[in-house]
């Protein structure tokens, strides 16, 4: 909105505020100044930043209330500053003679006004009116569209004035356009209406897109003589839907999408139009006619100086709180306790107690409000979800992985290939996001995304790229109700030494993303969890991960994620071609973990013997079944002096045979009560490897 | 020409069906879908088709051409699925941690947690709400009502179309909606009214459809705060900011409210801090963001009884912050994750 300080400062009483003045008062009452210019006349003009709720702040004479409000002056009617002539006398004439208006859509068009003023002439505007609108940046055109610019400046109240010879059937009809109807807009355009838009027509054609802008057909021109002068209020949401399709944005269309009340049209219409008489001459004819609503009657609240007290909380004394509602023309009666405000027609946006509570506060001032000198706090238990997130980032960083923040969206494809089996994928309804509209079902989406810009970027990290993101994940389940939940995703590369990765070094790899989920369990639930840290080799649960190299991860019987080395199509979809590991974790379920316990066992006191065994068994036994069977013989008298045992190492080669592998365990064996001697674990040595030869079908190399 | 096509069909989708491993997969891919396999060779002879039939023609071999590679698809999936094919990975086998550098969280990440940090110590805990969000949280509630024109569709992202669906669902334009989602759940605690104050932050992602550029992007972070109790007023709101200035920017923060509008609050105010984001710049006023005492209408649509309970809700960016702190340049460096950027931040 452009005011001009001269302008400006004609309303008020005294009306002498300096540039500074009208910039701090109106920052003050809530109104940003978003830029001030020097004009060559010494005036400035001011573009001022406008809250949707204050419609009735986009005009000079709501301005000035505020600055008149702020400064303690006194607003002064607009035509009351002596160079307007009093207003003319109507002719005798009845404007009914000389227009027929009928209003279809009451309730797109709660009000319409309709002056006529016959035998103006049309010409250039005196000079006060030229430089009031240049002012404030507009171009003066003739002195009759002058007026109508000049009164939605002054008033906020935008109109529009017909050549009435030139409307067919000489009536004005306000109706919703008829599919594909076509309207000359004054800007010269042919528009195409749909069904619903309103128009405001003659008896033949539409003549002007309501509320926001004219038709050009029936344009005042320098021959007109005879004008109607429209002034009308409008639905705003049918107005801002209509700017928004044509793509049409008016000082008029923005002014009513923030609503223009019934009530105001008629002083405006009445300045409107003895205005035209005092520039370009013409009889107004007798009456107005109106059609719409009846104008609604005035809103009354009810306020409770305590309650102001209450949310201020400072005490605003009574007078003072009386003496600021009149400052904004709020007719004030005091009943009982609370004091009864007659709210004026122009500012609909009052209904409630808390708005006027907000005026209070605006008009007095926010810096009035003290700052206490301390907080009263209760103190609460830390969080422990907030803890567990930085034990989450600390033993992340430990492991080398570098946290990212990635977009949310993705494209449709790479969605697909990372949606778990009986979920899919969810997009946003908009075409802005172009060939990303889809709501990333994984996280690894983005973290290969951003891998491959670091590729580009030829960035290079000792031990390969390790990335992390924690973020929320979308899909659509059953009767497509919406899944969302925050997930950990983990992706590292696996450092290769050769031209392609070995399938020992892809098995590092998954090993290595294994370990960093083992520590970040343990960090955040500590030994007692991890003990329950459960990971079984499963079918992946998306096209995204190799087959035979994809575990999901359980605490207890919980699933919380899974993990796997990715497939290479998957990853060549993103530009990429290397090994890379990955992992999707619940993050819920993960901080939930914390706090970390654990229980302790004393310390031994005697030494421990170990021994180091290396079944040959087949490819397809696990470490899992070699585990589970060292176990199983420990748990029992055979096996009693096994105190733990540890995995070493896999080696294939050629001498093993095809589909054979040698794994190497360590065995710990230890007796409480004294010093094993070396010979006497044999025989539980023995079992074992009786036992991996019976139920794994091991052998054992040069034993 | 028809009926090759339909054989073609026919055929394909028998011979995928018997294809068990990736590589006879492979083998059917260049029979049939690869440049020189029998897909395309039907496809050359579509110029011999008689002008008149051509448009029948057409669309059946793109019919089919559909047919066969939607089927390749999911059988490729299936396959890779069945864990027909053993590979010689273990994942059984026992981590081990290998690590060769430290890494660490992101800036965003880490201003969140030191937000979060000094707003627990003046008694907000952290709370969290869904980013998949429904307009009777990320609107109704709030006091934006249908027709408002923070609803327009130019201005969010649905995920429905709003102009045909009831409670349309959107990614959330604002982290406002974690209060409603807060304030719902408490009242539902205390069996359908607020027992206990609530005083919390939360701190997300939120989502507009902004023109990237440096200072502007469609995703982007604030922060959010909540306070409600018996008699909470704007000086403890005035209050509550100058001492998070304090203690987040330095002792010699300043606070300033200027009078705005939100929906959500009233009454409203622009809340600007006179801070230096590093501390060798000098203090200068900054738009930080947006506050005021939550709106009546917001408590009583989440079951609150506005004359019992006052509260006051405050929200600001994220990113503004970091961007300070750091000097970053353009906003687009926080989402590139770019290893030589995250290094140095």
């Amino acid at each position: 909105m452009h005011i001009a300080a001269n302008w400006l400062n004609s309303y008020l009483e005294p009306g002498n505020l300096t540039p500074a003045e009208i910039e701090a008062a109106l920052i003050d009452a809530g109104f940003e100044i978003e830029s001030q210019e020097k004009l060559p006349d010494g005036d400035t003009r001011f573009d001022v930043a406008i809250t949707s709720n204050r419609g009735d702040a986009l005009c000079l004479v709501g301005l000035a209330r505020e600055a008149a409000a702020k400064t303690g002056r006194k607003l002064k009617s607009p035509g009351t500053g002596g160079k307007e002539k009093p207003e003319p006398a109507p002719a005798s004439e009845d404007v009914s003679s000389a227009i027929k208006l009928e209003n279809r859509v009451p309730q797109a068009c709660p009000m319409f006004t309709v002056r006529v003023i016959k035998g103006v002439k049309v010409g250039p505007s005196p000079a006060w009116l030229v430089r009031a609108l240049e002012s404030v940046g507009q171009r003066s055109i003739n002195n009759v569209v002058d007026v109508t610019n000049f009164i939605n400046f002054e008033l906020g109240n935008p109109c529009h004035v017909f050549d009435l010879k030139k409307l067919a059937g000489s009536e004005l009809v306000i109706r919703e356009a008829t599919e594909g109807e076509k309207l000359l807009t004054l800007d010269g355009k042919q528009r195409v209406l749909k069904a619903g838009e309103i128009v405001v027509a003659d008896a033949q054609r539409a003549q002007g897109l309501a509320g926001i802008m004219g038709g050009g057909e029936s344009e005042v021109s320098s021959s007109t003589t005879d004008i109607a002068l429209e002034m009308a209020t409008w639905d705003p949401v049918r107005v801002r839907s209509a700017a928004r399709r044509l793509q049409i944005r008016t000082d008029a269309s923005h002014r009513y999408e923030r609503f223009v009340d019934a009530r105001t049209l008629e002083a405006a219409s009445r300045r409107a139009a003895s205005l035209i008489v005092e520039v370009a001459g013409g009889q107004l004819l007798k009456c107005v006619l109106n059609a719409g609503a009846p104008a609604a009657s005035p809103t009354v609240v009810s306020l409770r100086p305590e309650r102001c007290a209450k949310i201020l909380g400072i005490t605003v004394p009574q007078d003072r709180i009386v003496s600021i509602l009149k400052s904004i023309e709020i007719a004030v009666q005091p009943q009982g306790n609370a004091l009864q405000c007659t709210i004026p027609p122009f500012r609909p946006d009052l209904t409630r107690e808390i708005d006027l509570i907000e005026e209070i506060a605006r008009q007095h001032g926010l810096d009035q409000i003290p700052l206490a000198p301390r907080l009263a706090v209760s103190v609460k238990r830390p969080q422990d979800r907030v803890r567990a997130r930085r034990e989450l980032s600390a033993v992340l960083g430990g492991l080398g992985f570098f946290e990212t923040v990635t977009f949310s969206f993705t494209r449709p494809e790479r969605a697909a290939a990372f949606v778990s089996t009986g979920l899919s994928t969810i997009g946003v309804d908009d075409d802005r996001r172009g060939e990303e509209p889809t709501l990333r079902p994984s996280l690894l989406t983005g973290l290969l995304a951003c891998r491959k810009a670091n590729l580009d970027g030829q960035v290079t990290n000792p031990g390969g790229v390790r990335l992390y993101e924690t973020a929320s994940v979308f899909a659509s389940g059953e009767g497509n109700a919406a899944v969302e939940h925050r997930s950990l995703g983990l992706l590292m590369d696996v450092p290769f030494s050769g031209k392609t990765a070995t399938l020992a070094e892809k098995q590092e790899g998954i090993r290595s993303l294994r370990g960093a989920i083992e520590a970040v369990v343990t960090s955040l639930g500590g030994t007692t969890v991890a003990s329950k840290l459960d990971i079984r080799p499963e079918k992946p649960l998306s096209a995204g991960f190799e087959p035979g190299a994809f575990a999901t991860v359980r605490i207890g019987e919980t699933r919380i994620g899974h993990f796997g080395l990715l497939a290479a199509p998957s990853v060549k979809a993103f530009g990429l071609d290397q090994p890379l590991v990955g992992a999707e974790l619940r993050v819920d379920d993960l901080l939930a973990l914390y706090p970390p316990r654990g229980s302790i066992t004393p310390l031994p006191e005697f030494p421990s013997v170990e021994r180091d065994l290396s079944p040959v068994v087949a490819e397809s036994t696990t470490w899992a079944d070699v585990s589970r069977l060292v176990q199983g013989v420990g748990s029992t008298n055979e096996g009693k002096r096994i105190e733990s045992f540890r995995f070493i190492g896999t080696y294939r080669g050629k001498q093993l045979g095809e589909g054979k592998k040698s794994v190497t365990l360590r065995v710990v064996f230890r007796d409480p009560t004294r010093t094993l001697r070396h010979e006497e674990v044999d025989p539980e040595v023995g079992v074992l490897m009786d036992r991996m030869k019976t139920e794994l079908h091991a052998e054992f190399r040069g034993v | 020409m028809l009926d090759l096509i339909d054989s073609l069909e026919k055929n394909g989708l028998a011979e995928l069906a018997s294809a068990s491993s990736s590589d006879s997969l492979e083998a059917w891919r260049l029979a049939y879908l690869a440049g020189s396999g029998k897909l395309k060779t039907a496809m050359a002879g579509f110029k011999d088709v008689p002008k008149e039939q051509k448009p029948a023609v057409g669309a059946r071999m793109n019919q089919v051409k559909a047919a066969l590679e939607q089927a390749f698809e999911a059988r490729k999936l299936a396959i890779a699925s069945s864990g027909a094919v053993p590979q010689p990975f273990d994942v059984t086998e026992p981590g081990f941690v290998s690590s060769q550098s430290v890494g660490r969280a992101h800036i965003i990440t880490r201003v969140i947690a030191e937000l979060c940090e000094v707003f627990g110590r003046m008694g907000f805990e952290v709370a969290e709400g869904p980013e998949l969000e429904d307009d009777e949280h990320n609107f109704i509630k709030l006091n934006i009502p249908a027709g408002h024109p923070a609803r327009d569709p130019a201005d969010n992202f649905y995920v429905d179309d709003p102009r045909t669906t009831a409670v349309p669902r959107m990614i959330r334009s604002q982290t406002s909606t974690v209060q409603v989602r807060v304030m719902e759940a408490a009242v539902k605690a205390g069996g359908g009214r607020l027992a206990h104050p609530i005083k919390i932050i939360s701190p997300g992602r939120v989502y507009r459809p902004d023109t990237v550029d440096a200072t502007h992007s469609f995703m982007f972070h604030q922060i959010e705060g909540l306070y409600l109790d018996r008699d909470v007023s704007m000086v403890d709101l005035k209050t509550t900011l100058l001492q998070f200035a304090r203690a987040y920017f330095g002792e010699d923060a300043e606070v300033r409210l200027r009078p705005s509008y939100f929906p959500f609050t009233e009454p409203s105010a622009e809340l600007d801090m006179k801070i230096r984001l590093r501390p060798d710049q000098p203090a200068r006023w900054i738009e930080l963001g947006g506050c005021g005492m939550v709106d009546p209408a917001v408590l009583q649509h989440c079951g609150i009884d506005p004359e019992e309970w006052t509260g006051f809700a405050f929200g600001f960016g994220i990113e503004r912050i970091a961007m300070g702190r750091y000097s970053i340049p353009d906003i687009r460096l926080l989402f590139e994750n770019d290893l030589r950027f995250l290094k140095q931040v």
